[in-house]
């Protein structure tokens, strides 16, 4: 697509282009049930968020945005990467790693993702290659790293950098993107375009909105779409990634969609009067389930029912996260020094000579001879 | 004893044969062995770097390198700091060991993101689950006019971030195996090399050997006072040592080899026995490691100091240009030697 805009999204209305093709059912009620968890997940997090004020940490709701993670979750394979930004809920799920340390992982609890250490916009699970931070652009620039590690490694992995259209304002972001081309590597692009950083639109910081043409002229395969259509976000995703699993280096897919909550938190930041209600009104009208809801519908399925089910599954789900969460032990203190760095050298130990510098001085003609 | 033309410090009379086989090399040759080596040894080791495969090889240290292990091992990186250090990351996340080389430190400052936010705190922020070996050999430069970009040492910038190591070889037997030590470590290391370094000759084991971090290495015995020298201050120590005890002054030189861990313990030993503390550091002096070992040693064994600790280091300026200015800028060995033979009258 191309010429897609947000201004352009808002004046075309409500968007009738999902569809479910046939052979695309499967996939289809995959994207349904894992946007109805991952929504199930946030608005059950926002609604406990303050309340309770057990989660002492800051937590960025990706609530209207879900397309792009259950795209991804259909997409990866387990040992593929995935790298993204403090928005960082969905691709955690994405990358299956357990709902249970994510909730604890807010509740600073031991048994969270990260011992309590990370928290929302820093969680990660290594054994599921999924990685997050809050510093803008930072972890789409680790992601170059891994895609270099999966193309050397000669198999078909790949590395997925997910970030919003504010990490295309950094100057690494276009660093990463020159040398992923011109190293061809597996990395997939996939920049989130809600519009705003925080509150600052895009053509406040950006004279164009043209991020993806912009990448296109750096020699990698780039793609505009509507961003809230699950199904168009996957064939594409489906597609680059295989592409890039055959060594046909990176690509860059450019989803427009929207936060309906606050930048941060689950309360409305609408009051600073960055955006008008009309604007949150007509994207709710784009809800990404709701329209592939529709979609499926008219395809002949009872999504409703399948809905209701995965959200009743959601919800069993959730409670018993909260459950787990709340009465999960805080972690201990721990030791400082070797939490920061590693005590063991394994790979040292096993390859390199001990050789004593007292011992080997003492073979020399003169410690005092060595060229000074 | 017969003494060496260099330096006029004397060499011990006897000989015993060394049951380390090595070789004699120059500090660019044996990082290069040492890299060589540990490509070698493991295939995960990858060199990234502006120029590392052409034949001038970073002043010699990654010379013959791509000719040996290919280009997609031995990379030649664009201009771009920031997301060399960043690939460097996502490198070791996926299992390899690069080494990243810039052949100024300077240049590097644009990737202090992916240093301080990401490198640094990886480890910690997973939990101790994930850990990144990453090398970075960062190179300062030193006179011919070397100016204020590119010749800064900033070691303790980085020694003040929790998970970074920060190495200092002063030595051809430190360069390579404290490289090696850092490949082959599970902790980002940055290596601080100072191009005056270089062509300095040592002997040097022929086996891939380590040099562990936190270990100070005391090269030269002494009652009178302490030296505390770090990197290229280590031979400009013992010069002026060699000096000073030609005034009967003897000192004793104690290399820090790394200035994160720092090895406090070797200091405060040979404080107690010397009960006079200069600390040597080629870097600007607020804020900077001469202060932090100053305050270990004060903490520990303020009793037994006899005088006031003394600090060499650079002016809070930005390095000059021209030759002349180059003189009064760095420390030299008359000043110097003067200043600790009265440290060692005080008291």
């Amino acid at each position: 697509m191309t010429g897609i805009s947000h201004e352009g999204i808002l004046k075309a209305g409500r968007y009738r282009g999902v569809s479910v093709g046939g052979g695309e059912a499967e996939t289809a009620r995959a994207l349904l049930s894992f946007m109805v968890r991952l929504r199930a997940c946030e608005e059950a997090l926002a609604r406990e968020y303050h309340p309770a004020d057990e989660m002492r940490c800051p937590v960025h709701f990706c609530i209207g945005q879900e397309a792009v993670p259950a795209a991804l979750s259909a997409s990866l394979r387990d040992d593929d990467y995935l790298f993204c930004h403090h928005r960082s809920h969905g691709y955690y799920l994405a990358k299956n790693a357990p709902i249970e340390a994510l909730f604890a992982e807010l509740y600073g609890k031991a048994s969270g993702a990260n011992g309590g250490l990370a928290g929302s916009q820093d969680i990660s699970y290594p054994s599921r290659n999924f990685y997050s931070g809050a510093i803008l652009a930072g972890a789409a620039a680790i992601s170059l790293g891994a895609g270099l590690g999966c193309k050397l490694k000669g198999g078909a992995q790949v590395a997925v950098a997910g970030f919003g259209e504010s990490a295309t304002d950094e100057g690494i972001l276009w660093e990463t993107v020159n040398y992923a081309a011109v190293a061809k590597l597996p990395v997939i692009f996939v920049c989130e375009n809600n519009n705003y950083s925080v509150f600052s639109p895009q053509l406040k910081r950006q004279a164009l909105d043209n991020i993806s043409a912009r990448v296109a002229s750096f020699g990698v395969r780039s793609t505009a779409l509507f961003g809230n259509d699950a199904m168009e976000v996957q064939r594409t995703l489906s597609r680059e990634i295989s592409r890039a699993r055959a060594g046909e280096g990176p690509a860059f897919i450019e989803a427009y969609t929207y936060r309906w909550s606050g930048h941060y938190g689950p309360e409305s930041d609408d009051l600073v009067g960055y955006r008008n209600a009309a604007e949150v009104e007509a994207w709710k009208q784009n809800c990404p389930i709701s329209l592939l809801e529709e979609a499926m519908r008219a395809s002949g399925t009872r999504a409703a029912e399948e809905r209701k089910a995965f959200e009743r599954e959601a919800a069993s789900e959730i409670a018993r996260c909260f459950e787990l969460a709340k009465s999960s032990p805080f972690p201990k203190a721990p030791d400082w020094r070797t939490l920061n760095s590693s005590p063991a050298s394994p790979m040292a130990d096993k390859l390199l000579a001990e050789v004593e510098l007292a011992s080997f001085d003492a073979q020399q003609e003169s410690q005092q001879a060595k060229g000074y | 004893m017969p003494r060496t033309a260099q330096t006029g410090i004397e060499r011990p009379a006897t000989r015993t044969t060394p049951s380390v086989e090595h070789v004699e090399a120059s500090y660019a040759e044996a990082l290069n062995e040492g890299l060589r080596q540990a490509m070698e040894l493991s295939e995960a080791v990858l060199v990234l770097g502006q120029l590392v495969d052409y034949g001038p090889g970073v002043f010699g240290s990654t010379t013959g390198l791509v000719e040996r292990f290919g280009p997609e091992r031995v990379r030649d990186f664009p201009v771009s700091e920031s997301a060399m250090t960043a690939a460097g990351i996502g490198a070791a996340i996926a299992g390899f060991r690069p080494v990243l080389v810039h052949h100024r430190l300077d240049f590097m400052l644009y990737s202090m993101d992916a240093i301080v936010n990401w490198m640094a705190l990886w480890r910690f922020k997973s939990n101790g689950q994930s850990s990144l070996p990453i090398v970075i050999r960062a190179i300062v430069g030193r006179g011919w006019g070397q100016g204020p970009q590119h010749s800064k040492s900033l070691h303790a910038w980085f020694a003040h971030v929790p998970g970074i190591r920060v190495a200092m070889p002063a030595t051809a037997f430190d360069a390579k195996g404290m490289l090696l030590e850092a490949i082959f470590g599970e902790n980002p290391v940055i290596m601080v090399e100072h191009r005056s370094l270089f062509a300095l000759k040592d002997r040097v084991p022929k086996a891939p050997y380590r040099v562990r971090f936190g270990r100070a290495a005391v090269r030269r015995a002494g009652r009178d006072l302490t030296i505390a020298a770090i990197g290229v201050m280590v031979p400009f120590a013992l010069r002026a040592a060699g000096r000073l005890s030609a005034l009967g002054v003897e000192a004793e030189v104690v290399d820090l080899r790394s200035v994160s861990p720092l090895d406090a313990e070797t200091v405060i030993a040979s404080v107690e026995k010397t009960r006079r503390l200069c600390v040597m550091d080629p870097a600007w002096q607020s804020f900077g490691v001469s202060a932090e070992i100053v305050a270990r040693v004060v903490e520990r064994a303020n009793q037994v100091l006899r005088a006031a600790p003394v600090r060499i280091s650079y002016p809070d300026s930005h390095t000059p240009m021209s030759s002349a200015l180059e003189l009064a800028y760095y420390p030299q060995e008359d000043s110097v030697v003067e200043r600790l033979r009265s440290l060692a009258a005080e008291g």
